[in-house]
């Protein structure tokens, strides 16, 4: 993941998707049993049902940009954040990522609750693929910028959602990526470290990187990125300005400037 | 694979220090486990059975711990994918790691078995000699059948999660249908087909032959068990990495 590389130059292609359709199968039930697919064979109910998450999107991000993405519930956009870092396949199209990246979908460390906080931060590292020394000499600015203080040893499943979204955030913004995708994880945690992590999304929007932001919060995005994308049902509606393209999401919301959107960071 | 050893030695320890096998009792339980193990069955075949036979209680032992490197490889393996969801579903890694520290988990825990028994067998006064050294290759044949079943077991058990519920009773046929409370030799002529249908049952045998009576084993047998290892090992792993893309959208 994040090995030093050359610097990149602003506008210089970050992730060129094209032409991306993502299609999967998946189970009905929460959890497919051998039982569940005995009794149905008699009836010939149907197991899984297919979604089509993308449709054709075309998308590309440069570095020194900051893209927001927006959309509503299902639209399709953490299958898009999914595919660009490589964790799902796609179906049709191509994704090519020039970088490394490094993701912050919705809560990622912690994959082993009963792990220390400790652990669980080196077991993803080494699973992203970065050393062990790597790991050593980020630590403890991670350990600091989560503010867990004693926590950080104890086991993850005495963690607040908070604290999970603090350790989430201070792991990918400090290891420094050259693509940084941030999924929703602002939303949680206190008034104070919003303030904090929002600082350091903006601290982290130089000349060389590319960051992606999925968020509901309007009032953010257009306090950060300097390019939104709206999706909808799994295809790219509109692309461009912030203001224009948030003006138009509302509109196509029809709740307007209310508080409900612009309130939560 | 290679590069990312280092994350199945960490995950192994960070799973085993979480088990509290760091600490002396934790350590000392590791030991006392087959010991107290072995105790119930001594109490079985010695005393109840009236059994005086020192090598029937060494084969018992000995086969009983190798069996338990099989069985907890695939006890740890089967949940292994689908406990590892924030990790699969976050991170872009080889998904084959998980069943293989399951596995890593399983022989750490059977590596101070094998001194518990080496004492035991001294204790019984059985001869030491060097066709007993043929127990490594039986052991190295052991741990690639516990990793193919691990790895096959972990890809089924994202498809039909009720598996899990079902191996404890597999776990126990299979020890019974496998010459750990009775000899090979013991069988009936009309059962001797097993010894084709039971991976286990010519690495069990090969290892007792081996290790407790200091023979040199069936070739055949071990040939047998080499058969099944390598071909349930490359089948699993095949049908594994062919699943391994489906497996984001299926937790």
């Amino acid at each position: 993941m994040p090995s030093v590389s050359k610097p990149h130059k602003t506008n210089e292609i970050a992730v060129s998707v094209r032409d991306l359709s993502l299609t999967y199968t998946t189970a009905i039930d929460r959890r497919p049993t051998l039982k569940a697919r005995l009794k149905a064979m008699g009836r010939g109910g149907k197991q899984t049902r297919v979604i089509n998450a993308l449709d054709h999107v075309n998308l590309d991000v440069e570095y020194g940009h900051v893209l927001g993405i927006i959309g509503t519930n299902g639209a399709g956009k953490s299958s898009l954040m999914r595919v660009m870092a490589g964790i799902v396949p796609p179906t049709l199209g191509r994704v090519e990522v020039y970088g490394s990246v490094s993701t912050l979908l919705a809560l990622g460390v912690g994959f082993n609750p009963s792990l220390t906080g400790r652990d669980n931060v080196y077991l993803g590292g080494l699973a992203a693929g970065m050393s062990r020394e790597e790991i050593d000499t980020h630590f403890e600015e991670i350990a600091a910028f989560s503010e867990l203080g004693e926590a950080i040893d104890a086991p993850m499943r005495t963690y607040s959602s908070g604290m999970y979204a603090r350790l989430a955030f201070s792991v990918a913004a400090t290891v420094r990526p050259d693509i940084l995708i941030v999924d929703e994880a602002l939303s949680t945690g206190d008034a104070k470290f919003k303030e904090k992590s929002l600082n350091r999304i903006k601290e982290l929007r130089s000349d060389d990187r590319a960051l992606i932001l999925v968020s509901h919060a309007m009032a953010t995005l257009l306090d950060v990125c300097n390019d939104v994308a709206w999706i909808h049902k799994g295809k790219l509606v509109m692309r461009g300005e912030p203001n224009t393209v948030i003006n138009a999401y509302r509109e196509f919301l029809q709740v307007g400037k209310s508080a409900a959107i612009d309130e939560d960071v | 694979m290679w590069a990312r050893r280092t994350f199945i030695s960490e995950y192994s320890r960070s799973e085993l220090r979480e088990q509290h096998f760091d600490s002396a009792f934790g350590q000392l339980w590791l030991i006392l486990n087959p010991l107290l193990l072995s105790a119930v069955y001594f109490l079985l075949i010695v005393i109840i059975r009236g059994s005086s036979d020192s090598t029937r209680y060494a084969h018992l032992t000995a086969t009983l711990f190798l069996f338990y490197l099989v069985s907890n490889s695939l006890t740890g393996g089967v949940k292994s994918i689908t406990a590892g969801q924030r990790l699969i579903l976050n991170t872009a890694f080889p998904r084959i790691m998980l069943p293989i520290s399951a596995v890593v988990i399983a022989v750490i825990k059977f590596l101070p078995t094998l001194a518990v028994f080496l004492v035991i067998r001294s204790i019984l006064g059985l001869a030491f000699s060097w066709e007993m050294l043929w127990a490594i290759p039986v052991l190295l044949i052991a741990m690639l059948l516990a990793l193919g079943l691990a790895i096959t077991i972990s890809c089924v058990n994202v498809y039909f999660r009720d598996i899990t519920n079902f191996l404890p009773y597999m776990n126990r046929t299979l020890l019974y249908l496998s010459p750990i409370l009775y000899e090979a030799s013991d069988l009936k002529s009309k059962l001797k087909t097993l010894e084709l249908f039971n991976p286990l049952f010519p690495i069990l045998d090969s290892w007792s032959r081996a290790l407790v009576h200091g023979q040199v084993p069936h070739i055949s047998h071990l040939l047998i068990a080499l058969g099944w290892a390598v071909g349930i090992f490359l089948i699993g792993t095949y049908f594994f990495l062919s699943r391994e893309r489906e497996f984001a959208v299926r937790l």
